[in-house]
């Protein structure tokens, strides 16, 4: 019935003592914003790292044949380890269950020329099935496709970056380029794909827009080992129906494989939505660590705002007394200082808020973070404003109800 | 009977000292009486007043308010009582400063939950039915002492409560200014209200119906006035 004339009250309380009331908001415009700040960051790292793994495919499980040196690729093959190999992709192939399709890819450093302009690059062959494991798409022209696979044609699809470095005013579709002693005419560009700035597993960070990409029987057929000894494939990818079985699985690749290679453990597997699941765990723990400071801040503020409130109460005994008796209910003075006390915690909430929105905002323009502010999150903060305001202000309140009318009207 | 007290007890505690303000008071007023109270400083005259408003309880005793046994009434119930049945002023009007005539005036409606806009028509009313109709949006302190205490007369009278209790309203005010009150409170008196009014000047009390005197706790003396003194001549002796 009187809420509004609380509200206003309590807005001309904090206009007529605009210092006060700031400095008694600071703690809850600082705990607000640090909370959304912090759980943009936290949002931010979580979205950078769906996008990643969902990039190597969260149900797929990928092998990579080890970088080894010479000396210790000899030491395998001399113990019967062939190294992955195309066997190994058609034995996943036949005996694992649940599979969809599998990638196999081979990789080595080359030097591409066009014109005058050369750059090194990893060249890749892989077979029509690996666009659609991993995802990619292509911005013009087309991917490698069964026609090319079986008749080993000497065409490749070019990441974006070595697009836009070599064919800055052609259209690379249909030109040439030089990869080592080979000329190989250019099919398709790729669409731009975020690179990997960390390690993830045995997946070196590498910028995957400059990646040449070529029919694996080409690559076979044309290209020369990087060493003497190099396995004839880098990687399998296997692409699985779901993810619910996916270690079991990656248990049996893992044994098969072994068995091919004789136990020389030259490949490792790696399986991105387990990386994603362990990410997310350690970021939980983050997370938690965050929130308590904030909650921490937050506390602070409430008790600022109590402080500020029991000396308003005392300051206002007098206002109080009068209010009594003219027949003001102990509620009523009661839902007064708590309103008082609500305005404060909503007011420091809101510039809480828009700081916390500058701060998410101005961390993931100047610096290398990634950040992105949930409605969730904001809600959460500025309930938790509230809920400040409500449990600081009571007490407060409360003392205020419960001054005796006669009592608080004589007080000087 | 709208007043009816008997025994009428009330002591202080402070530390090991122990003070009896009313030590047995007795006192019957019926409607529309306009009574004033008189005494020493610290007799207890402000006690019984905060008492007869419902502001504070007695230490034992009866006290019947319009036949309600005040003593067996709730914190809420009190409110409700101070709030539509008695109307209070005090000697230092006891305005809220930061809150302008008007919001002043509009408080007691505020808190027996009248709609906005009736409340401000009746406020404004009440203003102006004491002479303020421009300086509604004055803050006290911008108001010179008897235009204070007439806002405050204008809450007390408000939401029609029939009776008004005024602890010294003109102390704090000149004689002139006292006298110009004292004349709301007889026109008050003579629209049907109850007026209870302490003070310490024997010119404002003759004004009254019947006088009281109070000393140490206790009622001394309890008789209808005889001489009516208009406030006019006395302020013409005073001249
Ligand atoms: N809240 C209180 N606590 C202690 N003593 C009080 C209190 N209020 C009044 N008294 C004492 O009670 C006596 C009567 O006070 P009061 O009713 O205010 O007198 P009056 O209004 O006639 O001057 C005085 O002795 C005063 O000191
Ligand atoms: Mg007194």
């Amino acid at each position: 019935m009187q809420l509004e004339e609380n509200v206003q009250a309590a807005f001309n309380g904090l206009r007529e003592h605009k210092f006060r009331s700031f400095l008694t908001m600071l703690g809850i415009i600082f705990g607000v914003a640090s909370v959304i700040a912090m759980l943009s960051i936290g949002e931010g790292a979580k979205r950078e790292a769906i996008k990643k793994y969902q990039q190597l495919g969260v149900n797929n499980i990928i092998i990579r044949d080890m970088d080894l040196s010479d000396k210790e690729l000899e030491s395998v093959r001399a113990k019967f380890s062939p190294g992955l190999s195309l066997k190994d992709a058609q034995a996943i192939k036949d005996i694992v269950p649940q599979i969809v399709d599998l990638a196999p890819q081979a990789e080595k450093k080359a030097d591409v020329k066009y014109q005058d302009k050369s750059i090194k690059a990893t060249l890749i062959g892989v077979t029509p099935s690996y666009s659609e494991i991993l995802n990619y798409t292509t911005e013009s022209g087309s991917f490698v496709n069964k026609d090319h696979q079986n008749r080993q044609l000497k065409v490749c699809v070019i990441g974006t970056d070595i697009a836009s470095k070599f064919f800055t005013v052609d259209d690379p579709i249909g030109q040439s380029i030089k990869v080592d002693d080979q000329w190989l005419e250019v099919i398709g560009v790729l669409n731009s794909k975020s690179l990997f700035t960390e390690t993830v597993g045995e997946l070196a960070s590498r910028d995957l827009n400059s990646d040449i990409y070529i029919p694996l029987s080409t690559f076979h057929k044309r290209f020369e080992k990087e060493k003497l000894l190099s396995s004839e494939l880098k990687q399998i990818t296997i692409k699985l129906e779901g993810s619910e079985n996916i270690s079991q699985i990656s248990n049996i690749v893992e044994n098969l494989i072994n068995r091919h290679h004789f136990n020389n453990k030259d490949f490792s597997i790696v399986i991105p939505i387990e990386l994603l699941k362990q990410e997310e765990k350690e970021r939980r723990i983050y997370n938690i660590l965050l929130g308590s400071i904030a909650a921490i801040s937050l506390l602070v503020g409430g008790i600022g705002i109590m402080n500020i409130m029991l000396a308003t109460v005392m300051e206002r005994t007098r206002e109080i007394g009068v209010r009594r008796a003219i027949g003001a209910k102990k509620d009523d003075i009661l839902s007064q200082f708590i309103t008082e006390s609500l305005v404060l915690s909503i007011t420091g909430g809101v510039i809480g808020v828009i700081l916390g929105l500058t701060l998410s905002i101005t961390i993931s323009l100047s610096t290398a973070i990634t950040t992105s502010v949930t409605l969730y999150s904001v809600l959460i903060a500025f309930l938790f404003s509230v809920l400040v305001g409500v449990t600081f202000g009571y007490l407060p309140a409360r003392k205020a109800a419960r001054l005796s009318p006669i009592e608080s009207i004589r007080y000087e | 009977m709208l007043i009816e007290i008997k025994d009428l007890r009330k002591k202080y505690i402070m530390g090991e000292m122990e003070v009896e303000a009313l030590r047995g008071v007795n006192l019957n007023i019926s409607t529309n009486e306009f009574v004033s109270i008189m005494g020493p400083s610290g007799s207890g005259k402000s006690t019984l007043m905060n008492i007869l408003g419902c502001l504070d309880t007695p230490s034992s005793g009866q006290y019947l308010f319009d036949s309600i046994d005040i003593s067996s009434r709730t914190d809420d119930e009190l409110s409700e009582i101070r709030n539509q049945k008695i109307g209070f002023i005090f000697q230092t009007f006891n305005l809220l400063p930061k809150l302008d005539a008007l919001q002043n005036v509009e408080l007691p409606l505020i808190y027996s939950g009248v709609e906005k806009h009736l409340r401000k028509d009746l406020a404004k009313k009440a203003l102006k039915r004491l002479g303020l109709e421009n300086r509604m949006n004055h803050k006290p302190n911008e108001l010179s002492g008897g235009q204070r205490q007439r806002v405050a007369i204008a809450r007390a009278l408000v939401t029609n409560p029939g009776i008004i209790l005024a602890d010294e309203p003109t102390g704090n005010l000149d004689t002139k200014t006292g006298f110009e009150i004292m004349e709301i409170f007889k026109e008050l008196h003579q629209e049907g209200n109850t007026i209870i009014l302490i003070t310490h000047e024997p010119e404002i009390a003759e004004q009254a119906d019947r006088g009281i005197i109070i000393r140490d706790g206790l009622i001394t003396k309890d008789a209808l006035n005889t001489t009516i003194i208009s406030p006019n001549k006395t302020i013409l002796t005073q001249v």
